[in-house]
């Protein structure tokens, strides 16, 4: 059974909480609005995804780019924008952060929606972000030859 | 046999696909379902394909059941959320429905109710792990069913999309999410698939996982032109649009680009089979199927 696909066994959010994080939510954004485009999910994922708001894609899509990416890399619903997890990629590879990729990012829970992600961080509700990368290349190496992961069975 | 039985079995496989009407229309599912009654292997339903609202996907699939052909229905997230997803497969699999390909979904822009909502509560590697997950016993929320379905888990990928690395690494979470075969778009790039087959390869991917390319039977020029420049992520060889531009007559030089297709394909290593598209042209896959070599079936 795969227990880790949703945020259900969190702890949920209290009215109190709810308005200390409205409190905390203005000073988020002012870090984060203007240098990511922060769209206010609750459940910050930017560290794995190369400091590139994720949440930004029309799809709002968070394991990784549609079929529609285009042969420049733009988006396929805005032509004239660049799709945002082509940007992802790219930065990912610059940052050096590609293993943080492979990682199957969760159901996203709405109830989050608004909130201030550094106290759901602190709260426990999500994970804390991924400030350092350490030999990015061999653990992608490590994933893709790994044996022990989930076998699938037919 | 079921399809499950038949990846099982290392055998090659062949899927069609039915787009169903934008009416209530089912015979024209049942008459076109005859195309590939014993032919193919199983046949996708699309579920509302060029975000138009179209005969649901479900009931397709349960008309095919009855014409004794299987199905593999496709379930998007543009339509529904986690609680809709959830009740629809178990309707699904009460049905007698064992095969589900899960996708995000066209964008609601591209079709004819540009002005809707979209939902995309999961997104199509979400999508997977909740089916595995259902497949195991349990719904989403950690309650325990009494009777758990049992799908084969599909899945898509572009080989033609950029960049290549991110689109083996949605491969690769696609798997690790639980799915046990995965249908291509069409192959029209042989190079760029050539290239992303060998990558499949080298992960090892191919071991875990029935890859099924695309293959699309064209009618005309502009067919294939049309497909170019609407179809996101769909990339073109110009050799086949100067070869159908140049054929006296398109229809029967389609098939040939099909079949020469089919053959190629059969030669890569990791294929495990294809899956046919024939988009408003259904009649023609008993030829294509017979052409490529491929009438061994049941």
């Amino acid at each position: 059974m795969q227990s880790d696909l949703t945020t259900l066994d969190k702890p949920p959010i209290s009215p109190r909480e709810r308005k200390l994080s409205r409190f905390l939510l203005f000073f988020e954004d002012i870090i984060k609005v203007p240098l990511f485009r922060c769209q206010h999910c609750g459940e910050c994922i930017l560290s794995s995804t190369g400091f590139v708001c994720s949440q930004r894609c029309p799809k709002r899509l968070r394991n990784g780019p549609c079929g529609g990416t285009g042969a420049d890399g733009s988006c396929e619903v805005y032509p004239e924008r660049k799709c945002v997890w082509y940007r992802i990629y790219l930065r990912s590879k610059f940052f050096c952060r590609l293993s943080l990729l492979y990682k199957i990012n969760k159901i996203h829970n709405w109830n989050l929606e608004h909130t201030s992600a550094w106290l759901n961080v602190f709260k426990k509700r999500i994970d804390a972000p991924m400030i350092f990368v350490r030999n990015d290349k061999d653990i992608v190496k490590d994933m893709i030859v790994d044996d022990t992961q989930r076998k699938n069975q037919l | 046999m079921t399809l499950k039985e038949k990846i099982n079995s290392d055998r090659f496989i062949v899927c069609g696909e039915i787009g169903p009407p934008q009416s209530c229309d089912g015979d024209l599912i049942r008459k076109k379902s005859q195309y590939f009654k014993g032919i193919v292997d199983a046949v996708n339903i699309t579920d509302n394909q060029t975000a138009m609202p179209r005969l649901s996907s479900i009931a397709s699939a349960k008309i095919l059941l009855e014409e004794g052909v299987e199905p593999i229905m496709q379930m998007t997230c543009r339509d529904r959320n986690r609680l809709a997803i959830q009740s629809d497969l178990l309707g699904a699999a009460a049905l007698g429905i064992r095969n589900v390909l899960c996708l995000t979904g066209d964008y609601q822009k591209f079709g004819d109710n540009p002005e809707a909502k979209g939902v995309y509560d999961l997104d199509s590697i979400q999508l997977i792990s909740t089916v595995a997950k259902m497949n195991d016993g349990y719904l989403l929320s950690g309650q325990k069913m009494k009777k758990a379905p049992d799908f084969l888990i599909g899945a898509a990928a572009n080989p033609f999309a950029m960049p290549l690395e991110m689109r083996l690494i949605r491969l690769y979470k696609k798997v690790q999410a639980g799915a046990h075969f995965i249908q291509t778009q069409p192959v029209f790039d042989m190079e760029l698939f050539m290239r992303w087959m060998e990558r499949v390869v080298e992960m090892g991917l191919h071991e875990k996982v029935a890859i099924l390319a695309g293959v699309m039977p064209v009618k005309s020029v502009k067919t294939l032109l049309s497909m170019q420049t609407n179809v996101p992520g769909v990339k073109i060889n110009d050799e086949y649009i100067h070869r159908m531009e140049a054929a006296p007559d398109p229809k029967t030089e389609g098939v040939r680009i099909a079949v020469e297709i089919i053959q190629t394909l059969k030669t890569i290593k990791g294929i495990w089979g294809i899956h046919l598209m024939p988009v408003l042209w259904e009649s023609i896959i008993p030829t294509v199927v017979k052409e490529a070599g491929l009438c061994n079936q049941n």
